[in-house]
C-alpha cells in the first residue's frame, strides 16, 4: 500500500515545504535589514556631502532657507530625550504603585478587571491620545500658566506618559506575579509586614522585569510621533522650562517630509536613522538578554 | 499484506533483532551495548527500574530518537526481511508505519476521532473511500466501536483516559504494523482501564510482534512470552538478563535481576 | 499570565503606617489611571457623539472634513487592512512555524531571525513610513496608494504575528510531535494537519491584535497611502485612513475639532471592540486548554 515512490514524493514535498517556511522566516528576519538599507540609501546624499557634521554643529534647523541653510538637529534630539524622560518619569511611579496595589491590596476581581482594561488601553491609537491632549491638556496648561502657548514639553510629557502607562503597569504586574511564591511565604514566615514584604522582597525580586518594561516603554516613547506632534508646539529649540514648546525628531519628519526636497529630504532620513539606532540599542539589548535567558540554563 | 500468522510456530524466527545498540544523549549513555531479538508473534516485556534506559531503547527501535537533538544511536537494528533500520538513509517514515508505538500518556490529536485516522492513513497512501472500513475494523478490535461510533466527529481529547489510550492503539493498528511498541501503556490509567488495555495487548499475540515496557511485574508475568531485564550499571543502562518469561521471572541468574524480580515470589 | 494572584499575600500581616501609606499611594495611582482613561473616553463621547449619524458613516468628506462623513475613509481603511494582512499573515505564521518546527532553539540561524524580528518590532512607525515611501511608493513604483500603505503596515504587525504564533505553538502539548512522528507522518503533514489547527486559536488572537495595531497606525501611513478623501476605486488609488483623518483635522483644519472627535470616537470604539475580542478569545482559549472537555 505504501509504494516507495509515494514516500520519495512526499519527502521531496517535505523539503519544498520546509524551504518555503525558511524563506518566509528569512524575509521576516531580514526585513529590518531592508529597512535600514533603504534608510541609508535615502540618507546617503547627506552623508556623502559631509552634512552629518552640520547635524551636530549647526545651531539652528532651517533647512529650507535659501540664504542661510542650517541643519542643527541637537535641539530636536534634546527635545525628544526630554519629553521621553519626562513621560517615563511620570508614568513609572504611577504604574508601579498601581501594579503593587492591584497585586497586594486589591481583591482579585479588581485586579483581573484592571488587567483587562489595561490590555484594551494598550491599543488606543496614539493619534487619539494626541488629539485628546490638544483638546484637553493644552487648554488646562494655558489656564495654569496663562502667559504660555500651552503646547509645550509638559503637554507632550503628560500625553506620552498616559500612552505608556498601561505598558509600565502591565509589565510590572507580570513581574510581580512571577516572584516565586516561596519567597513571599518565606517573608510571611519571618513575620514581615505587608509593606516590608513589598519593599524588601517583592520589588527587588521583580526589579529585572520592571526595568525591562520601563526600557520598552522608553523605546516606544522616543519613537512616538502622533502623541507629540499635536501637543508640543513644534518649535525646534532647547526649552528653558516645562512650558516652552519643543519639537521632537519624529515630529520634524512627520511635518516636513511632505514637502522636503533633495538635501533636506536626505537629512530627514538621517534623522530617521538616528531614531532607529536609538531604539535598536534598547530593544536589541532586551532581545539579546531574553534569548540568553531562553537558551541558558533552561531548567528553572 | 503480512502473512505472519503462518510462521508463529517457529519460535526461533526474530521479527526484529538488535545488536550492540547504544543510545547516548550528549555525554550521557542512556543504554549501552544491548543485543536482543524480538521473536515473531510473541510478546517481549522490558522491565527494570526507572532511568535505566528502557524508553530510550524502545524509542530507538523506530527512530523516534531522531527527534531529540543531541541523541546518538549506534549499533544494528534489523527487521527480519533485512531492512536496516539504523541506516542513516533508511526510509524512516515507511519504517515507522511498519513499527508502531503507543506511549505512556495517551496522545490523540486534538481533533475529531475520524481525523485521527484519516491523517495517518491518507499520509500512507490509503484511498479516502477505504478509510471508514479500516477505521471501523480497528476500533472494533480495541472494543471502542460501540462507544464512539455515534460520535466520530467529536473531539478525541474529550474521551476518557482509557478510551484515548485504546484510540491510540487503534490508530497505530490501522497502519498494519508488523511490530508494535508499548512504553508503559497502562501506567497513566486507572486499574479497570489498565486491565482492558492489557487484555488488548495480549490479544495481539500471534498476529503481531509486541515489545512492552512495564513496571508492573505481575503484568509481565500475565502477558509476556519473553522478558528482558534492564539495569543501571557502570554509569549506563544495560541489559542484564533475557529469556523466556517463565525462566527469567522464576529463576533469574543475575543477582540484581534476582533481587529486583524477588517481589514476584511470595 | 493567567494565574490569579496568591491570596495569602493579600491577607499578610498588615500593620503600621507604612502599610497604610503604601495602600493609599497605590490606590491613588490605580484610581488616577482609571480616572484619566475614563476622562479621555468621556471627552470623546461628549464632543463626538452629537455628530454621529448614519450619514456620517456613509457620507463623503465635505469642506475639508468640517462637514459630511467618513464613508470613503472607512472603505480605504478596510482596503489598507486587507493589503496589510494578505502578506503579513503567511509571513508571520510561516516564520513562527520555521522557528518552532524546523530549527533548533538557540541555533545561530534561529537567533538571527528572532533578533531580526525583535528589532523590527522596535522600529518607530514614522521610520516605517519613510521606508514605505522610498521602497514601495518609489522603488517599486506603487505611488501613494492603499497598496503601499498596507504593505508598510504589514511590516509593522509582522512581529506581533510571529510572537503570538510562536507562543501558541510552544504551548501545545509536547507529545503531539512524537505522536505524529510515530505514525510516520512527514513534517509537512504534521505541521499542516495537526500543529497548525491546534495552534489556530492563538493565531487568531495574534491576527486580531495585528488588526487593532494596523487600524490605529497613523505615522506610517502619512507618506505611503496618502491623503485622498475620494472613494477608492482600487488598491492603487491613494486613500486616507481614519487615523490620518483625525491627524489632518486636528493639525491642518481650523474648527476641525468636532468632526475629529467623532472620527476618534468611531476609531476608538472599533479598536476597543477588536481588542476586547482578542482578550476574550485568548482567555477562553486558556480555559479550554486546561479543561479540554468543552
Ligand atoms: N531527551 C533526553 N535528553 C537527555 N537525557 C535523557 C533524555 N531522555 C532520557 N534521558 C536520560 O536517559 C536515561 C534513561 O532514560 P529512559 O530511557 O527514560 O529510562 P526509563 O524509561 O528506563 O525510565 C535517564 O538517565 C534519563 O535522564
Ligand atoms: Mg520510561
Amino acid at each position: 500500500m505504501t509504494s516507495s515512490k509515494s514516500t520519495t514524493l512526499s519527502r521531496s514535498l517535505d523539503r519544498v515545504f520546509r524551504g518555503v517556511l525558511g524563506l518566509l522566516a528569512a524575509v521576516s528576519g531580514g526585513m529590518v535589514l531592508l529597512i535600514v538599507s533603504y534608510l541609508v540609501t535615502g540618507a546617503w546624499p547627506a552623508i556623502e556631502a559631509g552634512r552629518l557634521a552640520a547635524f551636530f554643529t549647526d545651531e539652528r534647523w532651517q533647512p529650507g532657507s535659501a540664504r542661510d541653510p542650517q541643519f542643527g538637529v541637537v535641539s530636536m534630539l534634546v527635545g525628544s530625550l526630554l519629553v521621553t524622560l519626562l513621560a517615563v518619569g511620570l508614568a513609572t511611579p504611577v504604574g508601579v504603585a498601581s501594579a503593587v496595589f492591584h497585586r497586594f491590596y486589591a481583591p482579585p476581581v479588581l485586579e483581573r478587571w484592571n488587567r483587562r482594561m489595561l490590555e484594551l488601553l494598550i491599543g488606543v491609537p496614539a493619534v487619539v491620545f494626541g488629539f485628546w491632549g490638544l483638546m484637553t491638556v493644552v487648554p488646562l496648561i494655558v489656564r495654569l500658566a496663562p502667559e504660555t502657548p500651552g503646547q509645550s514639553l509638559l503637554a507632550g510629557g503628560i500625553v506620552l506618559a498616559l500612552m505608556i502607562l498601561p505598558i509600565v503597569t502591565l509589565t510590572t504586574q507580570a513581574a510581580l506575579q512571577a516572584v516565586p511564591r516561596a519567597q513571599l511565604l518565606a517573608a510571611a514566615g519571618l513575620g514581615l509586614g505587608r509593606a516590608r514584604t513589598i519593599w524588601a522582597v517583592a520589588l527587588p525580586a521583580a526589579r529585572g522585569g520592571i526595568g525591562a518594561g520601563v526600557l520598552l516603554s522608553l523605546a516606544r516613547a522616543i519613537g512616538e510621533t502622533m502623541a507629540v506632534v499635536l501637543v508640543c508646539g513644534n518649535i525646534p529649540q532647547i526649552p528653558d522650562s516645562l512650558f516652552d514648546p519643543i519639537r521632537p525628531v519624529t515630529s520634524t519628519i512627520a511635518l516636513e517630509m511632505g514637502y522636503a526636497t533633495a538635501s533636506h529630504k536626505a537629512l530627514l532620513f538621517c534623522a530617521g536613522l538616528v531614531l532607529v539606532l536609538f531604539t535598536a540599542v534598547f530593544v536589541g539589548w532586551h532581545s539579546f538578554r531574553r534569548q540568553m535567558a531562553d537558551t541558558g540554563t533552561g531548567g528553572a | 499484506m503480512n502473512s505472519v500468522n503462518d510462521s508463529t510456530e517457529t519460535e526461533s524466527i526474530a521479527r526484529l533483532s538488535v545488536t550492540s545498540l547504544t543510545v547516548r544523549y550528549g555525554d550521557l549513555v542512556a543504554v549501552r551495548d544491548v543485543t536482543l531479538a524480538f521473536p515473531d508473534g510473541r510478546i517481549t516485556a522490558l522491565v527494570g527500574p526507572s532511568g535505566c534506559g528502557k524508553s530510550s531503547f524502545l524509542h530507538s527501535l523506530n527512530r523516534l530518537t531522531d527527534l531529540i537533538p543531541g541523541c546518538r544511536v549506534t549499533g544494528g537494528i534489523r527487521l527480519f526481511d533485512g531492512t536496516d533500520i539504523a541506516h542513516p538513509r533508511a526510509d524512516v517514515l515507511a519504517l515507522r508505519r511498519r513499527i508502531g508505538i503507543v506511549f505512556q500518556r495517551p496522545n490523540p490529536f486534538p481533533q475529531s476521532i475520524r481525523r485521527n485516522f484519516e491523517i495517518p492513513l491518507r499520509e500512507h497512501g490509503w484511498h479516502r473511500r477505504d478509510i471508514p472500513d479500516k477505521m471501523e475494523t480497528v476500533l472494533r478490535q480495541v472494543g471502542l466501536w460501540k462507544e464512539v461510533s455515534d460520535r466520530l466527529h467529536k473531539s478525541a481529547v474529550a474521551l476518557s483516559g482509557g478510551q484515548q489510550q485504546r484510540l491510540c492503539l487503534a490508530r497505530a493498528l490501522a497502519l498494519d504494523p508488523e511490530v508494535i511498541l508499548f512504553d508503559e501503556p497502562c501506567s497513566a490509567l486507572d486499574p479497570i482501564a489498565s486491565g482492558v488495555v492489557e487484555d488488548l495487548i495480549h490479544s495481539l499475540r500471534d498476529r503481531l510482534t509486541v515489545a512492552i515496557v512495564t513496571h508492573n511485574l505481575a503484568q509481565a508475568r500475565r502477558i509476556a512470552d519473553h522478558v528482558a531485564v534492564f539495569w543501571h550499571r557502570d554509569g549506563a543502562g544495560q541489559l542484564i538478563e533475557s529469556g523466556p518469561a517463565g525462566r527469567v521471572l522464576a529463576a533469574p541468574s543475575d543477582p540484581d535481576a534476582m533481587s529486583y524480580l524477588g517481589g514476584m515470589r511470595g | 499570565m493567567s494565574f490569579s494572584a496568591d491570596s495569602s499575600t493579600r491577607t499578610a500581616t498588615r500593620s503600621g503606617w507604612a502599610d497604610r501609606a503604601f495602600g493609599f499611594a497605590g490606590g491613588a495611582a490605580a484610581f488616577l489611571t482609571a480616572g484619566l482613561f475614563g476622562w479621555i473616553v468621556w471627552d470623546l463621547i461628549r464632543l463626538g457623539w452629537p455628530h454621529l449619524s448614519w450619514s456620517f458613516f456613509t457620507g463623503e468628506v465635505e469642506d475639508a472634513g468640517r462637514q459630511g462623513g467618513v464613508g470613503p475613509l472607512l472603505i480605504s481603511s478596510v482596503l489598507i487592512l486587507v493589503c496589510c494582512l494578505v502578506p503579513a499573515v503567511p509571513l508571520g505564521v510561516g516564520c513562527a512555524l520555521w522557528l518552532s518546527e524546523c530549527v533548533r532553539r538557540g541555533s545561530l540561524t534561529a537567533r538571527l531571525v528572532t533578533g531580526g524580528v525583535d528589532l523590527l518590532a522596535s522600529v518607530p512607525s514614522i521610520v516605517f513610513g519613510l521606508f514605505g515611501m522610498v521602497f514601495f511608493c518609489q522603488k517599486l513604483g506603487m505611488g501613494f496608494s492603499i497598496l503601499s500603505g498596507g504593505l508598510t503596515l504589514a511590516g509593522m504587525i509582522l512581529p506581533i504575528l510571529v510572537r503570538t504564533t510562536l507562543t501558541a505553538l510552544e504551548s501545545l502539548p509536547a507529545d503531539l510531535r512524537p505522536a505524529a512522528a510515530a505514525l510516520g507522518l512527514t513534517r509537512t503533514t504534521s505541521i499542516v494537519r495537526i500543529l497548525l489547527p491546534a495552534a489556530m486559536p492563538g493565531i487568531v488572537v495574534g491576527v486580531t491584535l495585528g488588526i487593532g495595531r494596523a487600524l490605529s497606525e497613523t505615522a506610517a501611513l502619512l507618506f505611503t497611502s496618502g491623503y485622498s478623501v475620494r472613494w477608492p476605486e482600487s488598491i492603487h488609488d491613494s486613500g486616507r485612513a481614519l487615523s490620518v483623518h483625525i491627524y489632518d483635522l486636528a493639525l491642518n483644519v481650523a474648527n476641525g475639532g468636532p468632526m475629529a472627535s467623532s472620527t476618534a470616537l468611531v476609531l476608538l470604539a472599533l479598536i476597543l471592540i477588536i481588542n476586547a475580542a482578542a482578550v476574550m478569545l485568548s482567555e477562553r482559549w486558556m480555559r479550554r486548554r486546561y479543561h479540554p472537555e468543552a
